[in-house]
């Protein structure tokens, strides 16, 4: 019956309004709805968006330079978070720290372990590029062809991953416990310290990686990287090295959500895979390979989660990503920004 | 400036080139001409380093460049200028400039080029802060030859700078070609537009099977017999056989 039957964009668009003012008709009549509520679940809702948003932003970058999704990319979220809590840690437990800032050891601790956390992951994955997934894509002419065989290999990875962190730090959950300071509030919200650090740190990275984007000149060949491989070797690219600062960037975004994400809840080794699932499910709405897509993917699936699990059911939490992703692939199958820029002639 | 010594090299496990011999020299603007699938593009990218080398050897300025990583061979002075569609469409023109100028140290040198490749293309000057997808086809080839040209190269190699466009864009590009030799650089220019390329060559090569299948001067290749049955449209050709 629905042979030949193509959505246009305009009724794609007004498709996801009607979704989007169906949604908000239903939440509005729920019976936990007052503007306090609403103030809540909005700051919440952000400050885990921009979460998934640097997760997805990772795994778009990822997908742009090496054509493939990184599938053990929820590992180095996972490890991530333990660098950053042991760094902490291993701070909080000298006397040196004390001695130099007796007033604000907690919060220069908890920045010296998002630094770490940042540089370590970073470098950890420039490592596995080069050592694992290199090999791979040379037979292909060094990143023209990847194929199945990189997808499996990021299946491998996560599973070895997972049981490495296994090993060193065995699989009991870890509580982290930021010295931040008492909860603020915010516009008669009250919020934890490290919800606010969340969305600081967050959102200055996401600026910060605009800028290094779109007004580097290393950010310029990695945009040329991840929109042609045989051009940028052309105008003189080292294309090996930059699809090695791709993996390290995504990377290291990765482990530093980790350690963001670390002290509202606790560390477990398997915090990675379920973080991955939502990431992907951001990416997917955002538009797939979109950078900007990828961080307002995050804040919709981020809000549409926080929202449903407030005022829907608490108990289904994990699923509203993916039920969101599902409809958003049913209404509008590129995601937000997921149209490229198709050529003239 | 650019000797190529039976070149053997192909994709994957098939072999397109079966040992081609060729030799540009310095200032001077060669054709290399052939029809489709006979090794012309092949031989570009073996030069510029995209697809490796299996035998025989190439000699730019003296040195061996063969198998060489592709940015090594652009900062060596061998550019390779692609069609026109090969531009990054989601850039501003000046973006694409600046990609072509990635080798740069310093940012001075940089804008000097621009200036340049405006003073050849005024189109693209106008058109500086426009995405490169809604440049038009003749502005698209302009820009992949400025694009080419920013990087302060030794020589340049056109992959068919006249596909598809409009007969009077041809001849403004190619005019722009020769310009651009008399200025100093080499160019060495493939085409399947063979009576255009040989009014603006010095010297031609006609490929044919994966090897060089006559040489000559452009005025005597013109006139030669084999060349136009073969690509000048012999007209009676397919009727003898």
């Amino acid at each position: 019956m629905f042979k030949g039957f193509k959505l246009t964009r305009k009724l794609e668009n007004t498709l996801m309004l009607v979704f989007t003012l169906i949604f908000l008709g239903y939440i509005s009549m729920s019976p936990d709805m007052n503007l306090e509520s609403l103030k809540g679940v909005l700051i919440i809702g952000i400050t885990v968006g921009i979460i998934y948003g640097l997760v997805a932003v990772g795994i778009s970058l990822i997908y742009t330079g090496l054509d493939v999704v990184n599938f053990s990319h929820g590992e180095f979220f996972m490890l991530g978070a333990f660098t950053g809590l042991t760094v902490y840690n291993f701070l909080i437990d000298g006397e040196l720290i004390y001695a130099i800032f007796p007033d604000a050891y907690g919060w220069v601790g908890y920045v010296i372990g998002l630094f770490f956390a940042f540089v370590i992951m970073g470098l950890f994955g420039v490592l596995i590029e080069r050592v694992f997934l290199r090999p791979l894509t040379k037979k292909g002419g060094g990143y023209t062809v990847a194929g199945m065989g990189i997808i499996i290999c990021g299946f491998g990875l996560s599973v070895v991953l997972l049981n490495l962190a296994y090993i060193i730090w065995n699989p009991t959950a870890h509580p982290f416990h930021a010295d931040l300071g008492l909860p603020i509030n915010i516009g008669g919200v009250t919020l934890p310290m490290t919800y606010l650090w969340m969305l600081v740190t967050g959102f200055t990275v996401a600026g910060a990686l605009y800028f290094f984007l779109n007004k580097t000149k290393m950010g310029l060949g990695v945009r040329a990287v991840a929109h042609s491989k045989v051009i940028s070797n052309l105008v003189g690219i080292n294309v090996p090295l930059y699809i090695s600062i791709i993996f390290g960037i995504a990377c290291a975004l990765a482990g530093l959500a980790g350690t963001l994400v670390g002290p509202t809840y606790q560390v477990v080794v398997y915090m990675g895979y379920i973080i991955l699932l939502k990431a992907f499910a951001s990416a997917v709405v955002g538009g797939f390979g979109s950078l900007p897509g990828a961080i307002v993917g995050g804040f919709t699936v981020g809000l549409f989660e926080t929202s449903c699990a407030f005022f829907i059911s608490g108990s289904h939490k994990d699923a509203y990503a993916f039920l969101l992703m599902i409809v958003v692939l049913l209404i509008k199958p590129t995601g937000f920004f997921g149209v490229q820029v198709k050529m003239k002639a | 400036m650019l000797k190529i010594k039976n070149l053997v090299s192909g994709y994957g496990s098939v072999q397109i080139l079966n040992g081609a011999n060729m030799k540009v020299d310095n200032q001077s603007i060669v054709a290399l001409l052939g029809g489709n699938g006979t090794g012309k593009s092949t031989i570009l990218k073996a030069c510029s380093g995209i697809i490796r080398t299996w035998k025989g050897s190439i000699n730019f300025n003296g040195e061996d460049i063969q198998n060489l990583p592709p940015h090594n061979i652009v900062e060596k002075g061998l550019v390779q200028v692609t069609q026109g569609k090969d531009v990054f469409p989601a850039m501003t023109v000046l973006e694409n400039l600046r990609l072509g100028g990635f080798t740069l140290k310093s940012k001075q040198t940089l804008n000097d080029n621009i200036e340049k490749v405006f003073n050849y293309f005024p189109r693209l000057n106008e058109r500086k802060s426009q995405l490169a997808a809604t440049l038009s086809g003749g502005e698209l080839q302009m820009l992949c030859i400025g694009r080419g040209l920013m990087s302060n190269p030794k020589m340049i190699m056109l992959d068919e700078p006249s596909a598809a466009l409009a007969p009077q864009i041809v001849l403004d590009i190619f005019k722009n070609i020769n310009k651009i030799r008399k200025d100093g650089l080499t160019v060495l220019v493939v085409e399947q537009n063979v009576r255009m390329a040989l009014l603006l060559a010095d010297y031609g090569y006609v490929i044919k099977d994966g090897v060089i299948n006559v040489e000559g001067e452009s005025k005597k290749l013109m006139y030669d017999e084999s060349v136009k049955d073969s690509y000048l449209g012999g007209g009676g050709t397919t009727a003898n056989v």
